[in-house]
């Protein structure tokens, strides 16, 4: 059966009340993440909030979205690190069989994880870039014209809800909802400083050889930061 | 249409303009007259605060509206002006009895013909951004469900503001937050950085950090920076 105008009324009575709920609720990143999905018809969605070229703090709407971000942490590559670093949006309809091959890395890995086809909306207000919402079927299949302009816009308030989080915090820190997104990505900073240290490297080095050696070894970034951390991983042996 | 669709096609129209591109001011009207429609009050009104805090009438369905609530703003009194300092919801059945609580507005209210008011809080995770007044001519006030709707079509609206808001202050929070997140990192990576060095755990290591920058009058975060940058050496650190 058609969906008639009731039906979109309620579908998007719905998702107002869900971005109401999410943006004045306790986990406002992960629960925007899951009206995202909902209201784009995708299986998942994931937000990162970029500090230069490094991963400040992100939330998502479930594992496999969270495992997206953490593969691209780890390999420093994929969709929402170009949509970031561009400000343009990434599509990729077939991760599988892609039109242009990329992410050599990432792609096969994102497979594995689950992903079919991937897009990515950078979070932008005005000139500022401050990271990307990233999307993820199962299956490949491309996003209609109105689901992309849909995602930006979504991408836009996610950017100003983020926004209007931080303007809370006293200047100099982070306010307390942003803080617990940070999660595990201190661990990783931690490690860099004290790589650099045995190697002899700067930090943005030091960070390199653990992505690499997280590749190398098939396991998150987080892990090996904190066996770097606890001492039961050193890189000048 | 029945009174859920309606009130299901206004929420239409809000969560259009939040993924769309929109007027600020068209959507305060629509959302000032879908009240009106949906929630049998006689009129109603929208105040915003500007970025000095200062309320200014941005959306009138009448006139009688118009006039209590320019005067609320001029006289610094009323049910919407208490409803943006608290960020609570103000109502009152009855605005002829209100005399003890608003002396300068309750008669000014009753002359122009309204009798109950509900004021609904516009916010976005405890930012207040203004109030909408719902006015009804009879001494009726309104049922809690219809209040809930009003308050759902507030706050989807509230964020449609906030979003076109976000443009004039972007820059000044995005750079917020991306200095402190790059502090945080530097902090964390100079723990790293120390820890290995004296072979202490990150606690210590940020301790020493902070003693430093105290001996030194100077923030941990310059601290940091110098030391990742590798201006400053951790031997330094260590003398102390």
């Amino acid at each position: 059966m058609p969906a008639g105008p009731h039906d979109r009324g309620e579908r998007l009575l719905g998702v107002a009340a869900a971005i109401a709920a999410a943006a004045n609720g306790e986990h406002p990143v992960e629960d925007l993440c899951r009206a995202c999905a909902q209201i784009l018809s995708v299986a998942g969605a994931s937000v990162v909030v970029m500090s230069g070229g490094v991963r400040g703090l992100g939330g998502s709407s479930d594992p496999v979205s969270a495992r997206i971000e953490e593969l691209q942490e780890t390999l420093g590559e994929g969709p929402s690190v170009d949509a970031h670093q561009t400000g343009h949006a990434v599509s990729e309809p077939d991760l599988a069989t892609p039109r242009r091959p990329r992410w050599a890395a990432f792609a096969p890995a994102a497979l594995a994880a689950g992903a079919g086809a991937l897009f990515s909306v950078p979070l932008r207000i005005g000139g500022v870039r401050l990271g990307a919402l990233t999307l993820y079927r199962p299956m490949p299949g491309e996003l209609s014209a109105g689901q992309h302009l849909n995602a930006q816009a979504l991408a836009n308030m996610v950017a100003n809800i983020i926004l209007s989080m931080q303007a809370e915090a006293s200047a100099g820190s982070l306010s307390p909802d942003l803080d617990g997104l940070v999660g595990h990505r201190s661990e990783v900073h931690q490690a860099s400083g004290m790589v650099s240290v045995q190697l002899g490297v700067g930090v943005g080095e030091a960070l390199v050889r653990l992505r690499a050696h997280a590749y190398a070894t098939d396991r998150p970034l987080a892990e090996v930061a904190a066996d770097v951390v606890a001492r039961r991983l050193r890189f000048d042996e | 249409m029945t009174r859920e669709q309606r009130i299901a096609s206004t929420f239409v129209e809000l969560a259009d303009s939040l993924v769309d591109d929109f007027d600020v001011v068209d959507l305060m009207v629509l959302l000032t007259e879908r009240c009106v429609e949906l929630l049998d009050v006689s009129s109603a009104g929208l105040l915003l605060a500007d970025p000095v805090g200062r309320l200014n009438l941005m959306a009138a369905t009448d006139e009688a509206v118009e006039t209590v609530a320019l005067f609320q703003i001029q006289r610094d009194e009323g049910p919407c002006r208490d409803c943006f300092h608290s960020g609570l919801r103000e109502s009152t059945t009855d605005l002829a009895a209100a005399g003890a609580r608003w002396p300068l507005f309750a008669p000014v209210a009753a002359r122009a013909g309204l009798r109950a008011v509900h004021a609904i809080p516009m916010r976005l995770r405890g930012v207040v951004l203004g109030s909408l007044g719902l006015f009804r001519i009879q001494p009726v006030p309104l049922e809690p469900s219809e209040l809930a709707t009003a308050q759902a079509l507030a706050d989807v609206a509230s964020i449609a503001i906030l979003s076109s808001r976000g443009i004039r202050d972007a820059h000044v929070l995005a750079d917020q937050l991306e200095s402190t997140l790059n502090s945080r990192i530097a902090v964390e990576q100079a723990k790293g950085i120390v820890a290995e060095h004296l072979g202490c755990g990150m606690d210590e290591a940020f301790g020493r950090l902070r003693l430093y920058a105290r001996a030194n009058q100077t923030g941990v975060t310059i601290v940091a920076q110098a030391l990742v940058d590798g201006s400053l050496s951790t031997d330094e650190l260590r003398a102390r």
